[in-house]
């Protein structure tokens, strides 16, 4: 009976903040069960499917391609886009349906797994990202091992050339191991499994302890993250029953084009240095803004610019704006890229001529707050 | 024209906070000081360089310290390094780096012997330490911004100097100072990286380095960006 009053509780509260604050309503009712109901999660996710997908980047998009897919098996519920704390799943579960396609913070995926005990779980990629918050790449895999062995039950399936992924997929006892002919790691110089300096022969590794890329229980081509996500997106619902479906790249590489008085704005989220190194490496035109922020999910902290090399960016215009403009001004300016500074977005993107086409390299906050605009 | 080597010790393992980009901010300052540069990337396997000016070392996880530090013990180079701050070169070392050249610190739940170049002995806390930090340099008599992200708590012995008193943040655990010195050796736990974010620092590791005094640099956004940072770190 406490379930049923919490859940209708948090639903007014839902609606009440769509309607009176108009706000978005994504993770108060999550965040308000929880409060009066802590085991609401595991409550809820009984007597249905419910899929998770973590990692450090690609999780909303690939999520959306799960729920495509799954859609066609029966109904689907998932989380708010974007919304990825315990109080995002639990919002999520509070629809009712037979599936539940849950996008899951890499730090809070365990948690999840050990109370919605979940058929299957997509890990995609954990690189260096937050470090505020998440610390140490290494600790968030050894949580992630933790978690797999801990649930017998659940099929794990992930993306092998990236050793974090490997442990927890090695820690489970139901496991598929995708391989995409693998690729190089910012964070792969030590074996996260045994600790020794990992043994890399180009893009694939193979550590003396067992750990490696090689035999995969599917083999796919080398291609981007948007093609990767996608593929593993495939690959899950596959596994699950379901039919794969051709899939929008532009959409999994979480970039939207906008239109500012005549100027076409190719806005896509960077957050760290995996996402921003994807991000450059796709650049076509000669003219950028980079928005820098560094709010807690920007990350406090911006040291991590230092880790990109910028070399794309050589000789084309560069703008930069954000809280935080000038951690990447300098940094581009010791490269010997020299930018032009604006105090924001709006100012940036006037500078540019009608008809031209601006790709746009946005923070995570700055990228939400030009979409949702 | 002088000329200063650059040595970024295991970049590969000693780089997850971005320390990396000390190297090249002093590459960079040196070309306005008319220096001549080269920065070399030692890999866990190769010996260290022994004709280094200024070595560096940055901030990493536990197995990955523990990986430096034994490569370090490795063959010749713990001479090279002590040969080396002989001769005058200098030694900045970020977090990691800088217990790993302390006479003892911990990782992975064991405490083991550092290099034992600076007169620091390192152990973990029981929170760890994660925000924006500003000290004043005991050495520069200026202010010093960076980011700090550790677990540490680094206690000097009697030959060791603090490096800079604390202002905001917490440093060596205490609140009271941050990182230590002793000569031409340097360590901290301040990212940023602290070499981007206060580029006299990067100036002052030329001059000693080299042996040289250098005129003031004139670049405009690395002294609005040092500024800024002072002044939003209350």
């Amino acid at each position: 009976m406490r379930l049923k009053l919490s859940i209708l509780i948090a639903k007014l509260a839902g609606t009440l903040s769509i309607r009176l604050l108009r706000k978005s309503g994504e993770t108060i009712p999550g965040r308000i069960l929880l409060a009066l109901y802590p085991r609401a999660i595991s409550i809820l996710s009984q007597n249905r499917k419910i899929i998770c997908i973590s990692g450090t980047n690609g999780k909303t998009s690939t999520t959306k391609a799960i729920v495509e897919i799954i859609s066609k098996l029966g109904s689907v519920t998932t989380s708010p886009s974007g919304s990825n704390l315990d109080r995002g799943v639990a919002t999520a579960l509070l629809t009712k349906s037979e599936y539940a396609v849950l996008e899951v913070d890499e730090l809070h995926l365990p948690r999840v797994i050990s109370e919605a005990k979940p058929v299957a779980v997509l890990l995609l990629n954990l690189t260096r990202d937050q470090l505020h918050r998440m610390h140490e790449v290494k600790r968030v895999a050894d949580k992630w091992a933790t978690a797999a062995k801990s649930a017998p039950e659940t099929i794990f399936i992930g993306d092998a050339d990236d050793p974090f992924v490997a442990l927890a997929l090695n820690s489970a006892a139901k496991s598929l191991r995708v391989s995409f002919g693998g690729r190089k790691h910012l964070d792969g110089a030590v074996c996260p499994s045994c600790g020794v300096y990992l043994n890399w022969s180009g893009n694939n590794y193979k550590c003396s302890c067992g750990l490696t890329n090689s035999n995969p229980d599917e083999l796919f081509e080398a291609g981007t993250a948007a093609y990767r996500n996608a593929t593993l997106a495939n690959f899950i619902g596959k596994v699950l029953g379901g039919e794969a479906i051709a899939i929008n790249e532009q959409a999994l590489e979480r970039s939207v084009d906008r239109e500012y008085n005549g100027v076409t704005a190719n806005l896509r989220l960077t957050k760290n240095p995996a996402s921003w190194t994807e991000a450059l490496n796709s650049i076509s035109g000669n003219e950028v803004i980079l928005i820098v922020n560094s709010r807690e999910v920007d990350g406090i902290d911006t040291s991590w610019l230092w880790d990109i090399a910028f070399t794309q960016l050589s000789g084309k215009r560069v703008i930069v704006c954000g809280e935080r403009a000038l951690d990447i001004a300098y940094r581009l300016h010791v490269e010997g890229i020299e930018v032009e500074l604006t105090s924001n977005f709006d100012e940036a993107i006037s500078k540019f001529a009608k008809g031209s086409r601006v790709h746009v390299l946005a923070a995570y906050t700055a990228f939400h707050e030009l979409v949702n605009a | 024209m002088s000329q200063a080597r650059i040595i970024r010790i295991h970049n590969e393992l000693l780089g997850t906070y971005g320390d990396q980009g000390n190297a090249e901010v002093l590459a960079f300052r040196a070309k306005f000081h008319g220096i001549t540069t080269t920065i070399t990337d030692v890999r866990y396997n190769d010996p260290l360089p022994t004709n280094g000016d200024i070595y560096l070392l940055g901030g990493a996880e536990d197995a990955a310290q523990l990986l430096s530090l034994e490569a370090l013990l490795r063959g010749d180079n713990l001479e090279i390094l002590h040969f080396a701050i002989e001769r005058g070169a200098v030694i900045l070392a970020v977090c990691a780096g800088f217990q790993i050249i302390g006479n003892k610190f911990w990782a992975n739940g064991k405490e083991v012997d550092g290099l034992g170049l600076l007169d620091v002995v390192s152990v973990p806390g029981e929170k760890r330490l994660v925000g924006d930090i500003k000290t004043i340099s005991t050495v520069l008599g200026f202010e010093l911004t960076g980011f700090e992200n550790h677990m540490g708590r680094t206690i000097l012995g009697p030959t060791a100097q603090a490096f800079g008193k604390v202002v905001t943040g917490n440093g060596n655990g205490d609140g009271k100072f941050d990182g230590a010195i002793s000569g031409n050796i340097f360590g901290t736990y301040m990212h940023g990286p602290i070499l981007a974010r206060n580029p006299e620092l990067a100036d002052l590791l030329l001059t000693r380095a080299t042996g040289r005094k250098y005129a003031q640099i004139t670049d405009p956004l690395a002294l609005k960006y040092a500024t800024w940072r002072r002044k939003v770190i209350k």
